[in-house]
């Protein structure tokens, strides 16, 4: 019985974690650079590497960036658009970002990047999010 | 049980501490009752559309024609929590426009990130300069927390609603509509941009922001764009709220409030230090590297008024100093409660001299003042004339009267309108055609706690004694604003 419930659980679950998608479409203020986007789960929100992550090439035209073949779960995405192109995250003088960054949910942080509770979201089968890139 | 002597004594003891003495009642009521003073901080609920004002006094002064705006907080309080401090309210920006003897008042909140979260959440979230804020709030950068509510520059077309810990928010001067923040250089997005931009005799203006001891020097053209930023390092990480200016240099005064630790509400970083002394940077504006320092006896302050150097090296520029931040950090918490006694001690007007030896002084007035103005025809000029709010005393925390103080002569020139009026910062207007420092108006309006409204006063700069020329009354009464500036 048991290998027999293993088969079961791995043929109902597996095939079909394995099939959620997300689709991020970044609305951006500007059309150079590039928008860098991560893609975290909960282990690895906070300080550790994100699980995906793309480049969107917004000076040639690109928008939305797709992640397939996701264990269905919770994820979330920190995202900054490299509006010069430097392939970094500028600052003030003062060390504030003067590149527009986002986070999924549109979430905004506490004097801080969003925390892991307000980015958030499920993934289960096909899932769409506009992030406000600004 | 016989009572003994000794429970008799503890029985006593406690029934004196529990009846209330006459003195305990009178504070106690003045703890629960709203203050006299409290519409000062009370809160508005909307915009005001564009209304008539009504000539009550005097006559309209012919060829004053202009637009007054003001900002200032006007609403601290939603039903899931409060701003405890009276730098913490939303911006509202006020115009009074003075047209052919007939003045207008309108005014709208400035529509920031701030306002729209706590609107939504109905909850004042965002922390500020003494409001602790909660976990609610949401800030991504520093102008989500920029309460755009301190003063206003006019550049063209626009006005900037300013704050001194982000970027000034444009709002058209015709509507009041917010638009955007200003970002003077896309590398210097979010830096700060202070409340009290100095103008230059050449006509271009001087700003700074400050983040511990490094401070940025903004230089700008009339039309507010960028002509030049540099950063700078401070000799010390003070508070500090506004800086002055002479025709040729950047004034920086240290206040022994300096950054002691990390934290949030702003205030709660700095530690009041009498010991340190108040430090006087001087910048040449030319090469920001050249820099004299000079010692000055401990004063806490807010507001300076233009500085001017002159042919000996001599420079010299007033302050509205006080002898420590009890106001700052209690006092005006207390007045956004409304009620109780605030403490904290008046400012008063004095005047600091930077020798060309090295050697600094501060002359005191002996007036109490805020606010300190000057003619805007000699900004970094010598001058002799500060036009200030006046009468501000224990008990009564907030001014009620205007007065010019005559530095050349050493007298103070004051009208008071009593406690029942409740005076603001004060513009100074020359009279079109003129160029001596008493040919002006000075332009301000009161609360008139009395009939519960707002009322806008012209004086003539060359007789305060002799209290307003024309004063017109709205009705409706707006919360006392901070800062404002004319539009001629």
């Amino acid at each position: 019985m048991i290998p027999f419930a293993l088969a079961a659980a791995l043929a109902l679950c597996a095939p079909a974690a394995q099939t959620s998608s997300i689709t991020l479409t970044f609305d951006t203020d500007v059309d150079t650079g590039a928008i860098m986007v991560a893609l975290y789960d909960q282990a690895t929100y906070t300080g550790g590497q994100p699980v995906r992550a793309v480049r969107i090439d917004v000076a040639a035209g690109e928008r939305a960036a797709i992640f397939e073949g996701l264990p269905t779960g919770d994820y979330a995405v920190k995202a900054f658009h490299d509006v010069n192109g430097n392939g970094r995250m500028d600052a003030n003088p003062f060390g504030m970002p003067t590149e527009p960054y986002a986070f999924s949910n549109n979430a905004v942080g506490n004097m801080g990047p969003a925390g892991w509770d307000r980015a958030r979201f499920s993934v289960d089968g096909a899932t769409a999010q506009t992030i406000r890139i600004r | 049980m016989t009572p003994s002597r000794r429970h008799f004594l503890m029985g006593a003891a406690a029934l004196s501490a529990a009846v209330a003495t006459p003195e305990k009642v009178r504070a106690a009521i003045a703890r629960e009752v709203a203050a006299p003073w409290a519409l000062a901080t009370a809160d508005l609920e909307g915009d005001i559309a564009p209304r008539a004002l009504r000539l009550i006094h005097g006559r309209a002064p012919s060829g004053l024609e202009g637009v007054l705006f003001r900002n200032g907080p006007g609403k601290f309080r939603r039903p899931g929590g409060n701003a405890t401090h009276w730098f913490d309210g939303d911006g509202l920006m006020r115009s009074f426009t003075l047209s052919d003897g007939d003045v207008t008042l309108a005014a709208r909140f400035a529509d920031t990130p701030k306002r729209r979260t706590e609107t939504e959440l109905d909850a004042v979230v965002t922390p500020g300069f003494g409001t602790p804020g909660d976990s609610r709030a949401r800030i991504g950068s520093n102008d989500d927390a920029n309460a755009a509510n301190t003063a206003v520059m006019v550049t063209g077309d626009k006005v900037w609603a300013l704050w001194e810990g982000g970027s000034p928010l444009a709002m058209d001067a015709a509507t009041l509509a917010t638009e955007t923040f200003v970002t003077l250089r896309p590398d210097l997005k979010g830096m700060p941009f202070q409340a009290h931009p100095r103008f230059a005799p050449d006509g271009t203006i001087w700003n700074v922001g400050t983040n511990g001891d490094q401070v940025i020097v903004w230089h700008l053209q009339a039309s507010g764009a960028l002509i030049d930023a540099r950063v700078l390092t401070l000799p010390r990480a003070s508070y500090l709220h506004d800086f002055t200016a002479t025709d040729r240099h950047l004034i920086f005064v240290l206040q022994p409030w300096v950054f002691d630790r990390a934290g949030m509400p702003f205030s709660t970083q700095f530690s009041w230090k009498p010991e340190l002394g108040t430090q006087v940077l001087v910048v040449d504006k030319t090469d920001l590297t050249r820099t004299r320092l000079y010692e000055l006896e401990t004063f806490s302050f807010f507001h300076l008024g233009d500085a001017w150097a002159e042919v000996d090296g001599t420079i010299r520029f007033d302050v509205a100093a006080n002898v420590d931040n009890t106001f700052a950090v209690e006092g005006a918490r207390v007045l956004v409660a409304g009620r109780g006694v605030v403490p904290g001690e008046p400012s008063m007007l004095k005047l600091v001299t930077l020798h060309p030896n090295g050697r600094a002084d501060l002359t005191s007035s002996g007036v109490t003042a805020e606010f300190p103005k000057g003619d805007p025809r000699r900004a970094g000029l010598e001058r002799s004339l500060t036009v200030h709010v006046a009468g501000e005393r224990g008990g009564r925390p907030l001014p009620n009267g205007l007065a010019v103080q005559d530095w050349k002569t050493g007298r103070s020139h004051a009208f008071s309108f009593g406690d029942d009026q409740i005076m603001e910062e004060a513009v100074f207007v020359p009279k079109p055609g003129t160029s001596a420092e008493r040919d002006a108006w000075l332009v301000a309006p009161s609360i008139n706690l009395a009939e519960g409204v707002t009322e806008l006063h012209v004086f003539d700069a060359a007789a305060v004694e002799g209290g307003p020329v024309a004063t017109w009354r709205a009705d409706v009464a707006l919360p006392a604003g901070f800062h404002g500036a004319w539009k001629g």
